[in-house]
């Protein structure tokens, strides 16, 4: 390299570090806060939860249709898929759309809007910070070599050509933390920590708001699914056994 | 090891007939998952830490990214007593899975010990 920078140490002890525990303790301020938000809200509503229980228990019946009988199995079918009064089976027309049931529940907006606050607000104000403190120079390098398409993303703030694509700005050195630091709050914070709560929102998208639609999926499901008894001799294997155990 | 404690209880053990008739407990199969995903994510931090101070750069931090994969492969391989159907689907699971996931961290505890220890 021609032109190696030779970085302060003070940008080392008043921005490179503090900039990575801020990133890490707002991490996890905003685990707490969102689990503090959480809790305040109220039991959710029964019929729901027998709808996610019904479709647990199909679950578990199609994951294990072929340790029962031939016949165990069409009755329990039966059971959860007739046309008339089985658990899955959906009437039409009763069946609400999502949007209705969001319009109807104001409680459910509500809670989507808070969690959303908690993710952005957070992010806002770090950004603002540490664009007003620590806007333009470098802040660090990094220690493999990069082509030029990468100087837009790592030296944001930064309007210098000449210099090494390596060098991060400060500002991209908060996006760089914004990235890598999920895997660490994670180990931190356990599995349900906020930064996960999007991909989970979009899970739950499916399946909390809509639950007619994952009822008559799963009915599909057992409807066609093909029975095959997986212990068609488990009797004289037994009985094998038993001998052997009596001699 | 991080965290892979005694929750691998896994796999109902069925002697002759284990390999026509694939039994899991999808609650175990999730618990060694997140095992692995936990160990994965730790050792790419502390691999990342490690990098930074032994100042690597270039395709050798990398190289050493995939050796430390390898390593924690290894690992949760000897962890499960090398028979690993009784506790995973495929080897794939153990050898492949988060092996992307962990990049990241990897690259930001990288290049932050490297910075701190060499730069300034």
């Amino acid at each position: 390299m021609a032109e190696d920078l030779v970085l302060d140490t003070a940008i080392r002890d008043w921005v490179l570090i503090p900039l990575s525990v801020v990133m890490v303790l707002i991490g996890v301020l905003r685990h707490f806060v969102s689990k503090l938000m959480r809790t305040s809200s109220q039991l959710p509503d029964p019929k729901i939860v027998k709808e996610g229980q019904v479709i647990i228990r199909a679950r578990n019946l199609r994951a294990a249709a072929n340790f029962i009988p031939l016949k165990s199995f069409r009755a329990r079918k039966v059971y959860y898929s007739n046309e008339e009064n089985g658990l899955l089976f959906v009437p039409k027309g009763q069946a609400q759309n999502a949007q209705a049931q969001m319009f109807s529940d104001p409680n459910m907006a509500m809670d989507m809007m808070k969690k959303n606050l908690s993710m952005i607000i957070p992010q806002t104000l770090t950004f603002a910070w540490v664009n007003f403190f620590f806007s333009g120079f470098v802040a660090a390098k990094i220690p493999f070599p990069l082509t030029q398409r990468f100087r837009s993303m790592l030296q944001n703030g930064i309007d210098l050509s000449t210099v090494d694509v390596s060098y991060v700005s400060s500002r991209s050195w908060y996006f760089l933390n914004l990235f890598g630091l999920r895997g660490l709050f994670s180990l931190i914070l356990g599995e349900e920590n906020a930064t996960d709560d999007t991909q989970r929102m979009m899970q739950m998208g499916g399946f909390g708001f809509d639950p007619s639609k994952s009822l008559s999926a799963e009915k599909d499901g057992l409807d066609i699914l093909q029975h095959e008894w997986a212990l068609p001799k488990f009797e004289q294997r037994a009985e094998t056994v038993l001998r052997k155990l009596v001699s | 090891m991080a965290g892979s404690d005694g929750s691998n209880g896994s796999k109902e053990k069925s002697n002759d007939f284990a390999n026509e008739l694939p039994s899991y407990n999808a609650e175990n199969m999730q618990s060694n998952m997140k095992v692995i995903y936990y160990s994965r994510t730790f050792m790419s931090i502390i691999g990342g830490v490690i990098a930074g101070i032994l100042g690597f750069t270039g395709l050798m931090g990398f190289v050493f990214y995939f050796l430390v994969m390898a390593i924690t492969s290894a690992g949760i391989a000897a962890k499960a007593g090398f028979s690993v159907h009784l506790y995973f689907d495929s080897w794939n699971l153990i050898i492949l899975d988060g092996f992307l996931g962990g990049l990241m961290s990897f690259v930001l505890f990288w290049t932050f010990a490297y910075d701190i220890v060499h730069i300034f």
